[in-house]
């Protein structure tokens, strides 16, 4: 009868405690995200995440299909989320809970509703032919943030992800494999990341990448999506302790500086792949750039 | 634990590293990791270091895997969850069934003085009985003498997660010489501080505040994940000091 | 986001479509006490968004429930989209993830707002029917389950009352200054502009943030 582990008393006690002297238990400051460790699969759209203990690991595939009949000029692109029991003790199979729905809700603001990949790029042949892309979410390990940790792996791989190049000839569709022409990458207009703030003390003291323990002794918790140039996507406190309108603001601020923080681990570790594939030298250099749309 | 051969799922161990009686009448004891397949063969289940006890004339295979599986005698730290009539219901780790604490299993408890504890208390108590299919019995006493040996809800503090082959050395008799641990002893000559070990890995520290508390911790966990040897230790604490 | 700039004239003549100033809300109306079976209902419209919400409770949770929330109460939202509401005929079915959503925020909205800890073991459950749908769906339905509760004579910290609010996308002309709020959105409005919804108790500092889009 596996249960989610709660916190005992002692443990929330000396966690509140510590936090008023501004401590955490693993000695980060309040603002600090654990270590980020981000690595690509050997194929393209696969990016493996792990923030300290917590590890996710998304995979995008890409298909062609039909569009839906009401939206003809946009592909389809769906995210879904795996949490298994794998992950944690709390998490059941077969049955979505609420930690489900609102990681997929959350992730699809941010990455869909926010047109971060603009789906109308992804039409081939209006009202026929569309990709199909999907990213399928996996959790690896729950310890805590699974929301921040989730997000990046789906951003880190969306801009990692390469779609087979095609065009049409008189009304037929070519798909060309990766021998004819280098793999496209994705059109994403903005690059946006969620950030969990978690606070205590009525909003006083606002915690950035929480571990489980620091969670579940939380007040509630404030999800904040922005990209890097300072534009939010999403704001998001549902229930949890009262805060100040002024404290949204602050953690906003906050959020939205960490966006840049990660953005930027993202950028590293992306270009470190791009290094490491480009192995061709002049002439590849060459045909790529006649390839790029 | 003078010697060590590793051993893989499968070997067949040679009786020469079995150990040889001090008494003949005491009986080879396998532990963990081991089958004995009749007449007189025994093979391991897992893999790691061969570790003979030969006053016991016990043997088993360390293994630092695998989720705590109650087995009597063992001390744990355990939750309580809920109470019902005289039983509080408490949790192990999140993966067993509540482990059964009858509220009377204290030292000195009647029906009029026994512990209040409300849900979330830390106890610390042995287990009395386990299977696999009933739910473990744990007390918070000695049965045969009736005291309480350090056992009972621990108060205050701060409980940190450890592995279990972890627990395990530092509830070893000989902490430094068997389980390799010198870091409780380096701390201690500095820092005064209360411990408590459960096997089923989970370490229950408190000192006199957050820092030092957190100290203890860090150093255990820091031991465990990168698997420190004694020197190493020392290093840890004395840097882990200078920040406090 | 490219938006048609032609489905706002705020600029020009400082009116929505459906005729309102930026910060006019639409025509509500509410009545408490309209369905005598339940424990407390009301019905409320926020425009052409209708609202009905009944409350049973609070109960002894069927089933036995799950151990550990025994403490307190636990709030059961259930929101059910009539067919007819939109302006197409559409089933929205129960595993509707937009619907799942809304009623999680809802009831987690409510658990830090009732006073749970007053009844252990017991659950609160709240039907919220949507009859009419025309944008500002969270705010209404918190709206009408707050007047449902008060009939039905819950204990709670505050008033939850809770409006949407929007930014029109800027002209292309100016630097964001002539982005202008707007106040309750409509379902035509709410396709276009990035919207918050935003709750607070009636005199604490509260809310309930959701929702979101393209800034």
């Amino acid at each position: 009868m596996p249960r989610e582990a709660e916190p005992s008393i002692n443990e929330r006690a000396f966690i509140l405690e510590a936090l008023q002297e501004n401590i955490r238990l693993d000695g980060r400051p309040l603002d600090a995200f654990r270590e980020l460790h981000i690595a690509f699969g050997e194929e393209y759209g696969v990016a493996d995440v792990q923030l300290g203990k917590t590890r996710v690991l998304c995979r995008i595939s890409a298909s062609i299909a039909s569009p839906y009949p009401d939206r003809k000029f946009d592909g389809i692109f769906t995210i879904t989320t795996e949490l298994s029991p794998l992950a944690s003790p709390a998490f059941e199979v077969g049955r979505q809970s609420d930690l489900e729905t609102h990681l997929s809700r959350v992730l699809e603001t941010t990455l869909r509703r926010s047109q971060a990949l603009s789906t109308e790029s992804l039409c081939l042949i209006a009202g026929q032919k569309v990709w199909s892309l999907r990213a399928d979410i996996h959790i690896l390990s729950h310890f805590g943030n699974l929301i921040d940790t989730s997000c990046i792996a789906a951003l880190a791989a969306l801009r990692h992800c390469r779609i087979p190049d095609t065009s049409i000839k008189g009304g037929v569709l070519i798909v060309y494999t990766p021998l004819e022409r280098d793999p496209v990458p994705l059109a994403l207009l903005h690059h946006p990341l969620c950030i969990t703030l978690n606070y205590f003390e009525s909003g006083e003291k606002m915690l950035v990448d929480a571990t489980l323990q620091e969670q579940q002794c939380s007040e509630g918790e404030i999800v904040v999506s922005a990209n890097p140039q300072g534009e939010v996507c999403l704001v998001q406190k549902g229930g949890g302790g009262e805060v100040d309108a002024l404290v949204l603001l602050r953690g906003i601020g906050l959020a939205v500086g960490k966006v840049r923080e990660v953005g930027k681990v993202i950028d590293r570790v992306l270009e470190e792949d791009a290094k490491r594939r480009d192995k061709g030298g002049v002439v590849s250099r060459e045909l790529r750039a006649e390839n790029e749309r | 634990m003078a010697t060590k051969t590793l051993v893989f799922p499968g070997d067949i161990i040679s009786p020469e590293v079995l150990p040889i009686p001090t008494n003949p009448s005491l009986p080879l004891k396998l532990g963990p990791g081991l089958r004995h397949v009749p007449p007189s063969t025994i093979t391991s289940t897992l893999a790691g270091p061969l570790c003979i006890d030969r006053k016991k004339n016990a043997i088993w295979v360390e293994n630092n895997t695998g989720r705590y599986i109650p087995q009597p005698n063992d001390l744990i730290i355990a939750t309580v969850h809920h109470s019902s009539t005289d039983i509080y219901h408490c949790s192990i780790t999140p993966h067993t069934a509540f482990a059964q604490l009858p509220q009377l299993a204290f030292e000195g408890a009647t029906k009029k003085t026994r512990p209040q504890l409300n849900s979330g208390s830390l106890i610390y108590a042995r287990i009395l009985s386990a299977s696999k299919h009933t739910d473990p019995e744990i007390v918070c006493y000695n049965p045969s003498t009736g005291k309480s040996e350090g056992m009972g809800e621990l108060k205050g503090g701060m409980l940190f997660d450890i592995s279990m082959a972890m627990a395990r050395r530092l509830l070893m008799h000989k902490q430094k010489a068997d389980g390799g641990i010198a870091l409780l002893e380096e701390i201690g000559g500095k820092v005064a501080f209360e411990i408590a070990v459960g096997r089923n890995g989970k370490v229950w520290v408190k000192s006199g505040g957050v820092n030092e508390t957190l100290l203890v911790g860090r150093a255990l966990q820091e031991t465990d994940t990168q698997g420190l040897g004694i020197e190493e230790q020392v290093k840890v604490v004395r840097r882990l000091m200078r920040q406090v | 986001m490219p938006l048609p700039p032609s489905i706002y004239h705020l600029s020009s003549s400082h009116l929505r479509l459906d005729g309102r100033r930026w910060n006019e809300l639409r025509r509500l109306t509410a009545q408490i006490s309209t369905q005598a079976s339940a424990d407390g209902s009301s019905y409320l419209e926020m425009g052409n968004t209708k609202v009905l919400c009944t409350v049973t409770g609070p109960s002894e949770g069927k089933g036995g429930g799950r151990r550990g929330d025994e403490d307190s109460m636990s709030v059961d939202v259930r929101v059910n989209v009539a067919g007819f509401a939109g302006m197409d005929r559409k089933r929205v079915g129960r595993g509707d993830r937009r619907i799942t959503e809304l009623q999680n925020t809802i009831s987690s909205a409510f658990s830090s707002t009732l006073f749970t800890h007053l009844y252990p073991h017991s659950t609160i459950s709240l039907q919220i029917h949507i009859l009419s749908l025309d944008g500002s769906l969270l705010a209404a339905s918190l709206n009408a389950a707050t007047l449902a509760l008060i009939d039905a004579g819950v204990p709670m910290r505050d008033y939850l009352v809770a409006c949407t609010a929007g930014l029109t996308p800027p002209s292309g002309r100016g630097d964001g200054d002539d982005m202008d709020p707007l106040l309750d959105l409509n379902g035509s409005e709410e396709t276009e502009v990035p919207f918050l919804t935003v709750g607070t108790g009636g005199a604490g500092g509260g809310d309930v943030g959701g929702g979101g889009g393209w800034v």
